[in-house]
Parts: structure tokens; C-alpha cells; sequence
């Protein structure tokens, strides 16, 4: 068996942590307990979505049957996350900064995903110049190119605008500053690797070293050094509040959009049991602490505090 | 002294008055608002309360907080509150809202896209302090250096400077009753932070473990409703004596005999309206007693303590008191044995009772609730009591109660309504989902205290006042006579308090009204106008 060399370990290294990083994000969140509602219309699963309606707009509606247009909800995530539409609609100055680095950070993804696929066929013994690889690799250059100068066009804008625009400059800290030229630095090593390597062969085959877990044989240093500050950045992202790029999923489909009502011998109603039976300690002489929160609920008229 | 350039870690700067609210800074409005002499004057504290209370956040005062007397106090009170702040993050004290609260804390990205969404910033011509990210930064930033490892060592590369002290606390506050918790702020955001939740949150550490809040809102608010009925202080007797007089003038202003029922067992709808409405404006729940007994439906009122008042002030800063008033409403239905609730003509109370207390009201508590919008929306568009839309033929628009609306997704009911009742029916802009609070949400309606109501008409309402001219501008001369519909009690109040501190009935003609009150106004089968104008009251 042939001996892997450091940077592959690096690699290994900020795969597993990257995925555990992501993942208990995740875990997290539906770790925590049921809250009270708080939804924000319009929602894209309620069926009048176009002007912001709600079943609450109908007689009975608990004798109705739910209906949710999870095709409008798909729809509403895919624009929202790829073109960021909210904020082109509220904030268009940021959006020709803010649209670029995402989109292209997104490009960067599908380059690599592109890249590993290739080299997961090649692994499985199709030849490099099989017209699949060829295509693949095709369009990954295309992609990742496009993808690293957007990406660093969005860097530099934002770092400028930061900078410059007078209500960003009280809300940024020199933390802001570094992960956007931490950014820049993983994508404009990106470039240079396709400066000296046109269809980022190099990387590929990096990655099939990875998949075959055999040695990589050695690198350039301009493959090196954007290896290591990828995986820097991939290991770095889910501890950072940057990782609102994927968990914005959450505040949108667990809070403001989360509009279950609580019906008879449904799912609500046991997790609401749950909770009801938590145990408060807030301080305030009203809340006469020490009780679950459905004592304290029921601590209505005849035992109000004098 | 006023500081220019006021940044995030100024709040904890004693020696500065962080905001001075002047009506020419504010944000213009149009004809015949557009010049400086018709900006009503701002109602400044006295030296005495100057004194006594801590007001340097902006020269206005909700919480009349008085100053500690010695340093030992404030330490007290600033070590209580980052007691509260670590309840505020604890699974089993803060379940309410942990997940939206954590999750708006952690993802900010700092764009300042949701400033421009915010009537209030905006109106106070983008006065710093009240940015709807200006006090989740403060608390963020609280949170990450006080209460995170390491915080503070790495505090000011993290962007976490912050000092907190008993300025901090006191400011924050205050500042925590600068926000009508609309919540336009978070539809504008790309990511989905809720600032208008970190303010609520904000609100429910000072009153759950400070006993802190704005006394309208607990003594005066839902303490005195769980223990007298109402927070108008309104009991038992009273109501029955109101519900006599309603009676009498139904009959009196339309020929209808009408025995409004109360304690009704078995009635299909429990009808719980806004007790404001039977002292300030009795009309309303005679307009709907009129109209549910025209279309044959079998309701009933309470008596029982909160029976009668629908109001849940919990709702904008307390989780204990929204539960309490919530399951005493939910037990009076229960003990009636009716098929459902419908909270009339009040905007806090449906968000409180049919959306945020759906996860409290458990078991045989839980009894289906829902609006009133729907129903009078199948009486008059099905045709269940005869209408003569003529008889509404003067300009209308429609305010949209944010609790209604852009917090419930009830939208549609009240146009079709006025599509039907109002053939001059005009919209705001913007509007439904998108529209403008009244400047009264948040509790500021019923805050009459000092110098708030004036912060009130000339900031938080300043918006609405340019819609409502805005939709009326074609038609502006004091001569037509124009119509705010607002079907929410609150809001209601804060538009007759902003008509009045501009004096607009006499400058532009316009009045105001709920939504059942234009519905009865235009039945055939009543022979005088049902709605008074000022002139005729
Ligand atoms: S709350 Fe949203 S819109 Fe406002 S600054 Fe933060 S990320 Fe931007
Ligand atoms: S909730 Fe409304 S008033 Fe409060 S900060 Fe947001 S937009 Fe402004």
C-alpha cells in the first residue's frame, strides 16, 4: 500500500471535520424544543402565496383539509438561494456584490462536484478520454473559472463597500474583513491553479488520489496552496456566522414560514405537552418561579400575585 | 450631549445624550404637511423627570425607569440582567423562543438591508439608535463577549466591543420600547433574521426576570385584566350596565330590537372583542351584535373575568402573561361549551389567541379560534344581509393591522368586504402584507404616559399618516369627507391619536372607523347612517 502524503491527510481531515461541522449545525436545530409560532407572510407553501394569504382566511379552517404547495416552497428556496432575491428586490447596491460572490462560491461547489465525479468514473476504470470525462471536465473548467472570478469580484466589492458605505463601516469588524479576504485568497489560488493547468487535470487527478486513497505523487505549489486554503476555509465555514449561506434554510422553514397548527391528536400537540412540563426559574415575582410553564400558565385569575 | 455619529458601543457612554428627536429632522410628509410650520411640536421631559428617570437614550420615556441611587445598585441590576440574558438562552425557560431567537442572533451578515424596511428609523429621518439591527447589536454583541468562551479576549477582532454597564442595560431598555414590532424589518431580510424578535426577547428579559415593563402593559395591562376582567379596569357590573346601554342604542339609532346575548351555553361562536371598543368606540361591538343577529348566527358574549376582553398585552412582552391571559380566554370558552372563539376587531388579540397561544392551549384548552374577517366576509359577500354600497359613497382606505395581516396571512376577507360595501374603496401603498403599521403596535397604543404619545404621532405613526395622506391626495380638500378603515382596536387608537395631533379632520377631512361599523352603515334595512362623522358626533 502506498503512503498518502500530508496534504491528502488535510483533505481527509476537512472532509470529516467540514461534514461534522455542518451536521451538528443541523442537529442543533432540530434539537431544540417546539416554539411558540412566529410566522412571517407571505409563505410560499400557503396557497394564496402571491399576496401573502393564509388558511386563517377561511371559515372553519381547522375542519379543512391543510393544503401545502411544496412546489412553490422548492421554487421559492431554489431562487432565494441561488439569486438571492430578496435582497435584489430591498437592496440592490449589495446585491451586485453579494449576488456574485454567492453565485460564484455556488459555481466553485459544482466545479469541484464536477471535478470528483470525473474522477470517481475514473476510479471506476473509464479512460480520461472517455467523451464523459471530456464533457465533465468541460464543463467543470467553464464553471470553475467563471465561478472563482465571480466569487472574487463579489470579495473585492464587498471588502470596498464595507469599507466605504457609511452604515456598514459601525457594523463591520476586522473578523468581516478577514473572512471575505479569506474568500478571496481561496478563490484567487483557484485561478492561479487554472493559469498553469487549463482543464485543472491536476486536481483531478488530486481527487482520485483521494478516492483510491493512494499517493497523489508531487503537487505544484500553486495546487498546494490552494488545496491547503480550501481546506482551511472548509473546515473554518460552519463555525462562522458565514454559514448563513445554507442555514437560512432553517430560519425561513422552522421559523417564518412554520405555521402548524396545533390540532387534536396531531404531532404539535405531544411536542407542546413536552414543553408545557419544562421547569421555569425567571426571577420576576409574577412568574413564581420553580414551576413547569403549565403551572405557571394556569397561575391566571385566582392566583395572581397581590 | 448629543453625540453626531452615534456607533454600537456608545450605549454604554454615560456622559452623552444618544438621540435628540426634533420635528424638523423628521422624515417630510406631503400636503398639507409639507412645510415646517405645520409640524406639531415635540413634548419635552421637565428637568425634574430628567432627574428622576433615565432618559438620555432620546429625551422620551416609556418605562420611567429611575435612576439607582449608588454604584452597588447598578451592579445589581446589571448582574440581573445578564442573569436574565442566560435564561433568555436556556432550552427549559425560554422554549417560547430559543430556536428563532438563537438562530437571528447567529446569522446577522450585517447588510443593513432591513433599515429601510422600518417605519420608524425611517421616519425619524434615519435616526441611528433606532435601526432595527442597532439593538440586536448591542445584544449580540452581549451575548458574545459576556456570555461565549473567550468573547472577550477576542472581542474586538470579532466585532464584540461592547461594555456593559448599567447605562447599557438601562438604555437598552428603554430602547427595547422603540420598536412597534411589526416585524417589516425581517420580510426584507436575506436571510431571514427577525430584529423585530431580538426586540420582543429583549422586552421579556427586563419584565420576566427584572420585573421591568411598560406599566401600562402589566400593572395596568394584564395584571388588572386577570384580577378586574379588563385592563380598562372595566368589571363585571360595568359591562353589564355598557351591554344595557349598547342595547338601547342599537334601538335608538336603528329601530332594531336586539338582546345581545352573554353567557350563552352551547352558542356556536364565543365573540370576544377589545374592551376599548365598548368605552371608546360602543358602535363597534353593536355594528357586530346588529349583524350576526341579521345573519341568524347563534354567539354570545362573556362576562366571566377576560370574557369580555379580548386584549393579550403578554403578547409584546411577556410569555407567562400571554400564556395566563390566553388559557383564562380558552377556559371561559371551554365552560360555555361553544364551537369556536372569534376575536373581533382587534389585531394583538388575534395574533396572541389564535396564532402564538396555539402551542400553549393543550388538551380540551385547545378550542378552534379564528377571526372575525372570514366570517363577515361569508355574511357579505354571500349576501346574508341585504347591503346598498351606496350608501358608503364617500373615499375609503384600508389599513392593514400588522397582526392581521403580514403576521397571520388574513388579507383577502376585509377586501372583499370593502370591494362590496365601498364603491370609492382605494388601497394604500404598500400595502397588505407589505403595509405600514399604524405606529401603535408594540403597545404604544395604549401608552398614554408622559411624552410618548407625541414620540408616537410625530415617529412610529409618521409613516402611516403619509399613506393615508398619500391615498387620499387626489381628493385632500377638508370638504370631501374621507374614511380610514381600520379594523383593529389598537390601531384605531393610535389613528385617532395621529388625526388629532395633526389636527387633520379640520386640515384634510379625514375620519376614521372599523370595518363592521361601514358594513352596518350600508344596510338597507337602517334608516340613518350608522357611522357619525367629527362634525356630527
Ligand atoms: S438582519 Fe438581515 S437584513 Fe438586517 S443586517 Fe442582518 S442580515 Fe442584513
Ligand atoms: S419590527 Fe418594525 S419597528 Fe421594529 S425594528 Fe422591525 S421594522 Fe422597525
Amino acid at each position: 500500500m502506498c503512503s498518502i502524503s500530508w496534504v491528502q491527510i488535510l483533505s481527509y481531515v476537512t472532509f470529516v471535520i467540514c461534514v461534522v461541522g455542518i451536521a451538528s449545525k443541523v442537529i442543533k436545530i432540530y434539537g431544540l424544543p417546539i416554539h411558540l409560532r412566529w410566522e412571517l407572510y407571505p409563505i410560499p407553501h400557503e396557497k394564496d402565496f402571491r399576496y401573502g394569504g393564509s388558511y386563517l382566511e377561511e371559515v372553519d379552517w381547522w375542519k379543512k383539509p391543510r393544503k401545502k404547495n411544496f412546489l412553490n416552497f422548492v421554487k421559492f428556496l431554489f431562487i432565494e438561494i441561488l439569486f438571492v432575491r430578496v435582497l435584489y428586490h430591498n437592496n440592490r447596491k449589495m446585491w451586485y456584490l453579494s449576488f456574485p460572490l454567492h453565485f460564484g462560491l455556488y459555481l466553485v461547489i459544482v466545479w469541484l462536484g464536477l471535478l470528483f465525479l470525473a474522477a470517481v468514473l475514473l476510479a471506476l476504470g473509464l479512460s480520461t478520454e472517455h467523451v464523459l470525462i471530456l464533457f465533465l471536465q468541460g464543463i467543470a473548467t467553464v464553471l470553475g473559472v467563471v465561478g472563482f472570478i465571480l466569487a472574487a469580484v463579489g470579495c473585492v466589492g464587498l471588502i470596498i463597500r464595507r469599507a466605504t458605505a457609511k452604515q456598514l463601516q459601525g457594523y463591520s469588524a476586522p473578523i468581516d474583513y478577514f473572512n471575505l479576504v479569506f474568500i478571496l485568497t481561496v478563490v484567487a489560488s483557484g485561478f492561479f491553479v487554472w493559469l498553469g493547468d487549463s482543464r485543472f487535470l491536476t486536481i483531478r487527478e488530486y481527487l482520485t488520489s483521494l478516492i483510491t486513497f493512494s499517493y497523489a505523487g508531487p503537487l505544484g505549489s500553486a495546487i498546494t496552496l490552494h488545496i491547503i486554503l480550501f481546506s482551511l476555509f472548509a473546515i473554518y465555514l460552519p463555525f462562522t456566522h458565514m454559514s448563513h449561506a445554507f442555514m437560512k434554510f432553517f430560519l425561513w422553514d422552522k421559523v417564518l414560514f412554520e405555521d402548524e397548527p396545533n390540532l387534536k391528536g396531531g404531532s404539535v400537540e405531544s411536542r407542546v405537552t413536552t414543553v408545557l412540563n419544562y421547569k421555569q426559574t425567571w426571577s420576576a415575582p409574577h412568574m413564581h418561579a420553580g414551576g413547569t410553564w403549565s403551572e405557571t400558565a394556569s397561575k391566571g385569575v385566582d392566583n395572581e400575585e397581590k | 450631549m448629543k453625540k453626531n455619529n452615534i456607533n454600537v458601543e456608545d450605549i454604554s457612554d454615560p456622559s452623552i445624550q444618544m438621540a435628540v428627536i426634533e420635528p424638523e429632522n423628521l422624515m417630510p410628509l406631503p400636503y398639507p404637511y409639507d412645510t415646517p410650520d405645520a409640524q406639531p411640536p415635540l413634548k419635552k421631559l421637565t428637568d425634574d423627570q430628567k432627574e428622576r428617570y433615565e432618559s438620555d437614550l432620546d429625551g422620551f420615556l416609556a418605562l420611567k425607569l429611575p435612576k439607582p441611587e449608588t454604584k452597588e445598585e447598578e451592579d445589581r441590576l446589571v448582574g440581573q440582567f445578564l442573569e436574565g440574558l442566560k435564561k433568555l438562552l436556556s432550552r427549559e425557560n425560554n422554549w417560547t423562543f430559543l430556536m428563532p431567537l438563537m438562530m437571528s442572533l447567529e446569522y446577522c451578515a450585517k447588510c443593513q438591508t432591513c433599515n429601510d424596511a422600518c417605519p420608524v428609523y425611517i421616519a425619524s429621518g434615519k435616526e441611528e439608535i433606532y435601526r432595527p439591527t442597532y439593538r440586536a447589536e448591542v445584544l449580540r454583541r452581549i451575548v458574545n463577549k459576556y456570555l461565549k468562551r473567550g468573547g472577550r479576549t477576542f472581542a474586538k477582532f470579532t466585532g464584540n466591543e461592547i461594555d456593559l454597564n448599567w447605562k447599557t442595560v438601562a438604555r437598552l431598555a428603554e430602547l427595547s420600547y422603540r420598536c412597534t414590532l411589526c416585524r417589516r424589518c425581517a420580510q426584507t431580510c436575506p436571510i431571514g433574521v427577525d430584529n423585530g424578535l431580538i426586540n420582543h426577547e429583549l422586552r421579556k428579559i427586563f419584565s420576566q426576570e427584572m420585573g421591568i415593563a411598560a406599566e401600562e402593559l402589566h400593572e395596568k395591562g394584564s395584571v388588572l385584566q386577570l384580577k378586574t376582567g379588563s385592563s380598562t379596569g372595566m368589571n363585571k357590573p360595568a359591562f353589564m350596565d355598557i351591554i344595557e346601554f349598547l342595547e338601547e342604542e342599537i334601538e335608538e339609532k336603528t329601530g332594531k330590537k336586539i338582546k345581545i346575548p352573554i353567557d350563552k351555553k352551547g352558542a356556536d361562536i364565543l365573540l370576544i372583542h377589545n374592551a376599548g371598543e365598548f368605552l371608546s368606540w360602543p358602535e363597534n361591538p353593536s355594528a357586530f351584535a346588529i349583524i350576526f343577529e341579521e345573519a341568524g348566527i347563534n354567539w354570545t358574549l362573556s362576562s366571566e373575568i377576560a370574557g369580555y376582553d379580548a386584549v393579550n398585552y403578554g403578547v409584546w412582552y411577556d410569555d407567562a402573561q400571554l400564556a395566563r391571559v390566553a388559557v383564562q380566554h380558552a377556559k371561559i370558552a371551554k365552560n360555555l361549551g361553544v364551537k369556536k372563539i372569534v376575536v373581533g376587531e382587534c389585531g394583538h388579540a388575534h395574533k396572541a389567541l389564535i396564532v402564538v397561544a396555539d402551542r400553549v392551549l393543550n388538551g380540551d384548552l385547545n378550542i378552534p379560534r379564528e377571526s372575525c374577517l372570514p366570517i363577515l366576509e361569508d355574511i357579505v359577500v354571500n349576501e346574508k344581509i341585504k347591503l346598498d354600497p351606496q350608501k358608503n359613497n364617500f373615499p375609503v382606505t384600508l389599513h392593514d393591522p400588522c397582526n392581521i395581516v403580514r403576521l397571520m396571512g388574513i388579507v383577502e376577507p376585509q377586501r372583499k368586504i370593502l370591494r362590496k360595501i365601498a364603491p370609492l374603496f382605494r388601497e394604500m401603498s404598500p400595502h397588505g402584507v407589505q403595509n405600514y403599521c399604524c405606529g401603535g403596535g408594540g403597545g404604544f397604543a395604549i401608552m398614554p404616559s408622559l411624552n410618548i404619545p407625541d414620540w408616537r404621532s410625530a415617529v412610529s405613526g409618521r409613516m402611516k399618516f403619509k399613506q393615508i395622506l398619500d391615498a387620499f391626495q387626489d381628493e385632500i380638500d377638508p370638504n370631501i369627507r374621507k374614511m380610514i378603515c381600520a379594523p383593529c382596536s389598537n390601531c384605531k387608537g393610535a389613528i385617532r391619536d395621529l388625526l388629532d395631533y395633526y389636527d387633520a379632520w379640520e386640515k384634510t377631512g379625514i375620519a376614521y372607523t372599523g370595518l363592521v361599523d361601514l358594513i352596518v352603515n350600508a344596510m338597507v334595512d337602517i334608516d340613518g347612517p350608522f357611522i357619525e362623522w367629527p362634525d356630527e358626533m
